[in-house]
């Protein structure tokens, strides 16, 4: 430890506890929850940023990417805007105060800043590992977010669109969100900003899905050309529990998007659908981590991601399967769309298996576009660059689709990656 | 299922225990003392009558270890190896070198016989069936014969051992020793760099096509020793060699130390085969003993259009840590890596490839298929990349693992990386048991259910074992044991 403690903190370094320093009389909570963060902040103090020496962080060499951190400012939060899908119910978070007005009928909320205040906050606050620098940085400066439970067997007819809505400065926000036994619902986690100041934000979601509960949940991350995103979901899946998850990158400079989940309950099923829009100089790194620890579980990923211009893309998938899992089944699968010379993209999908009667398997691939379907179009008298434009949208779009039962939020999501593409193809 | 079970078998007979080399045979040995220090290095080089440079090359290299770290990333646990604790030179007595067969200690020649390898050239070439195989026997820290030098001479082909090489031509070792694997590479390699003692040399000049088998035997036989041997094989502009390794090791309960280092260079239009079958032994069903191979091995497809071939087939080591590479330098290179890593009772092996696209129109295949059983650890760990000139760089990868008993682990963990939009890369893996859709697909057109699977385990091999050269494919498969009906190759 010696050795971590001579570290020289670089500006982003310094300025993230600097901003703990600077607001520690104001940040929400005492006690546990205190002396929680100061331990934290102490190990980002010692240990620095995660560099690519830390097998998780290979691609996304954090110490160096992170050159500048905004200051805090708590008036960054900037007002709410239009929900993806008409007739969501809105949570917006304004500068860790949550908005509770518009709640379903059997959604409980409250504020995540209460939980901190009073304590409670502290069970879901640790960190999932030496190298889990995103939920160290979050649970060092979080100030807010929402604390969000689904009753039992309520079935959510509109989607509940969670809104953090930011200008510039940083933000640090936390959802812990519970489905009950039997409910259903469609959650669409959003993260935009207003203005094309820098920001900096970090986020974590820890979903629990009781028996049998169903959920769609949605991120979508839109953030600034400028701005960085640390985002976390952690979920655990109970018996039959059946989430469907949809990532959806399509903007930020520098971003971090980790997924951690475990199926802890007989019959749980995970669906993993990322769609990763590249361009400009960003450097877009999702990774993801499934552990399947009971038998008879099964997941299927797909990752679809499109790269132009300058920018780096990086996924890195890891299914666990436990020591008495049979019968899991698991497949994950990479497929990149390589547009530019100067783009790069990265992939390191990994299975790690201790059970025999298993059936898993993963698939990555790197291409162009394909020269024949090209030739097809071209050769029925559609332009090339439209051409292109079709194909790409087809490649990921298939995938929307398959969230069919929801009309308005398929036309929703594929109205914001056309809007992408038009902009950057 | 009776085929399964018959599977489940052989794969049990080459259990830990079940390791049929183990045997020690007892010659006199002329040994350094132990420990490593720059006076050991100066030992072993004044005993191999080398040149200056090379002992300058090798303290270097040594100076260098000292300000390094073990590599830990890898998934193999083990405790702490202490470097002091090894004998870095061990030679039977009265070898200063390799010579005519005439003059091998009969003791060793018995050792080689009893564990099947052709050293007398008249034998093999009275035998009608049997192709001829030029054999480099290496015994602890020294080669002590090579076969069929005087024929390969004919063709203008240099195989012998390194020792002699760096004697007799020091221009072609000093001009290509440390061009593909430099000494500072890494942390195993940069020990070998000090304190290797022997291994092969193999120079085919131009145009010249390799009219036999080359082959070299390792084995290590005394207590606490290491072996480090360094190979190097050059082809020239046309050429073409395919290179055989094999290697035991007697059954004791310590763990002994092999750090290898091969170096290929392939240069326009030539192609390099390099096959190894390595059965060294794993330890017992305990996990005591057995052999900590740690090697490094890289070819680099230096010239346009040239190919290099890597082949393995991993039954023994109690830890395996190796990762065969191609560099695709030249335009229009291939590389190609073929391997079945078998792992039981407590083996841990954590093996794969890298293959670097630098050149334009590169490609490469991996296929990798791993089989664990008992309490073992198998996993494939391999690197694909295209760099930003590499246009129209094309891989396929694909690792199967295959399951056998829930107590084991198999894992993958591939790292694919693309900077030039032109790359085309794919990339699969699976693990299960036996696919039951393939299963399924059998049954469904009339084969019986037993012979259904056997073609499937049969299959789920083959791809790797009929890339070896002929007389080694049946030789593979009877280790492997996975064979059902024996008439794959």
């Amino acid at each position: 430890m010696n050795m971590q403690q001579a570290i020289k903190m670089t500006a982003a370094e310094t300025a993230l506890v600097d901003a703990y320093t600077a607001q520690i009389g104001d940040l929400p909570g005492d006690g546990a929850v205190l002396s929680l963060r100061d331990t934290l902040v102490h190990e980002l103090r010692t240990a620095g940023l995660p560099t690519r020496r830390i097998e998780s962080w290979h691609y996304t060499d954090l110490r160096t990417l992170l050159r500048a951190v905004p200051a805090a400012d708590a008036s960054a939060f900037a007002d709410r805007v239009e929900a993806v899908v008409p007739g969501s119910s809105v949570l917006a978070v304004r500068s860790g105060q949550a908005d509770l007005k518009s709640l379903p009928r059997g959604v409980t909320a409250r504020s995540y800043t209460e939980s901190l205040l009073d304590g409670s906050a502290v069970v879901g606050l640790t960190v999932l590992g030496a190298d889990d620098a995103i939920g160290r940085i979050n649970g060092g400066l979080v100030r807010g977010g929402l604390e969000v439970t689904v009753a039992e067997n309520v079935e959510l007819e509109a989607p509940l669109e969670i809104q953090v809505v930011q200008s510039h400065g940083q933000a640090h926000t936390r959802f812990p969100v519970f489905f009950g036994a039997g409910s259903k619902a469609t959650v669409i986690e959003r993260h935009l900003s207003t203005s094309a100041e820098a920001s900096f934000v970090s986020t974590v979601s820890d979903v629990t899905l009781a028996e049998g509960a169903d959920v769609i949940w949605i991120i979508l991350q839109q953030q600034g050309m400028a701005d960085t995103h640390l985002g976390q979901i952690r979920f655990d899946l109970g018996k039959d529990a059946k989430l469907h998850l949809f990532v959806i990158n399509a903007g930020g400079k520098l971003v971090r998007q980790e997924i951690h989940g475990k199926a802890s309950g007989e019959g749980a099923d995970l669906t993993l659908r990322g769609i990763n829009l590249l361009g400009g100089e960003s450097h877009t790194d999702v990774t993801f981590t499934l552990s399947h620890d009971v038998p008879h579980t099964t997941s299927s990923e797909i990752i679809r991601n499109v790269v132009f211009d300058r920018a780096k893309g990086v996924f890195q998938g890891k299914i666990l399967v436990a020591k008495d899992a049979q019968k899991t089944d698991a497949k994950m699968s990479c497929n990149t769309l390589l547009l530019s010379d100067d783009a790069d993209f990265s992939a390191k999908p990994e299975l790690e298996i201790f059970a025999d009667d298993v059936q898993c398997g993963h698939g990555a691939t790197v291409i162009d576009i394909d020269h024949t379907q090209l030739f097809y179009m071209l050769a029925r008298g559609i332009p090339e660059n439209k051409a292109r434009a079709m194909l790409v949208n087809a490649f990921v779009a298939e995938i929307v689709e398959e969230l069919e039962d929801d009309e308005e939020l398929v036309e929703a999501l594929e109205g914001i990656i056309s809007a992408w593409l038009e902009k950057h193809a | 299922m009776p085929a399964v079970q018959e599977t489940i078998d052989q794969v049990r007979q080459i259990d830990v225990d079940q390791y049929k080399y183990g045997f020690e045979t007892h010659i006199e040995m002329d040994k350094a003392p132990k420990g490593l220090s720059e006076d050991i290095i100066r030992f072993i080089s004044a005993k191999k009558n080398e040149p200056e440079w090379m002992l300058e090359w090798r303290l270097d290299a040594y100076r260098r270890w000292l300000t390094m770290d073990e590599p830990s990333w890898a998934r193999v646990r083990y405790p702490k190896i202490d470097f002091n604790e090894i004998h870095y030179y061990a030679a039977p007595k009265g070898t200063t070198g390799p010579r005519s067969l005439e003059e091998v200690d009969p003791e060793l020649l018995k050792v080689y016989e009893k564990l099947g390898i052709p050293l007398k050239e008249q034998e093999i070439l009275a035998g009608v069936q049997k192709s001829k195989i030029a054999v480099d026997a290496v015994f602890d820290s020294v080669s002590v014969v090579t076969t069929f030098k005087e024929e390969l001479k004919k063709a203008g082909v240099i195989f012998m051992s390194i020792s002699e090489a760096i004697r007799e031509h020091p221009d072609l070792v000093r001009k290509y020793l440390g061009s593909v694997v430099p000494p500072t590479d890494n942390f195993y390699a940069t020990l070998n760099s000090a304190v290797f003692t022997d291994g092969s040399f193999v120079y085919v000049p131009k145009g010249v096509r390799c009219p036999m088998e080359l082959s070299t035997y390792f084995r290590i036989n005394e207590k606490n020793t290491g072996q480090f041997e360094r190979t190097l094989i050059i082809a020239e502009e046309g050429a073409y060699v395919s290179y055989l390794e094999g290697c035991t090791a007697p059954q004791r309960d310590e763990n002994q130390l092999h750090a290898a280092v091969v170096e290929l260079v392939a240069l326009d239009e030539a192609e390099i085969k390099y096959s190894t079958v390595q059965n060294w032994y794993p330890g017992d069903k305990e996990g005591r003993g057995g052999i900590y191979n740690f090697v490094t091995k890289r070819g680099d497809c230096r010239g346009k259009n040239s190919k290099i071939s890597w082949t393995q087939v991993e039954t023994g080591s109690a830890i395996t840590w190796k990762y065969p590479s191609c560099i695709l330098r030249g335009d229009g290179s291939r590389g190609e890596f073929y391997s079945i890593a078998v792992s039981n009772g407590h083996q841990q092996v954590d093996s794969g490839t890298k293959m670097i696209h630098l050149g334009k129109n590169t490609s490469s295949r991996i296929i990798s298929k791993g089989i664990a059983a008992g309490v073992s650890d198998n996993t494939y760990r391999g690197q694909v990349s295209a760099h930003r000139k590499a246009e129209n760089a094309r891989n396929f990868t694909q690792c199967d693992s295959l399951l056998i008993g829930d107590k084991c682990g198999a894992h993958t963990v591939p790292y694919i990386e693309a900077k030039n939009s032109t790359a085309q890369f794919e990339h699969e893996a699976t693990t299960s048991k036996i696919s039951e859709d393939q299963l399924f697909y059998c049954l469904q057109r009339g084969i019986p259910e037993e012979a259904a699977i056997a073609l499937i385990v049969n299959g789920f091999v083959k791809e790797v074992i009929q890339e070896l050269p002929m007389e080694f494919a049946v030789e593979a498969q009877k280790l492997i044991g996975i064979s059902l009906e024996g008439s794959v190759g």
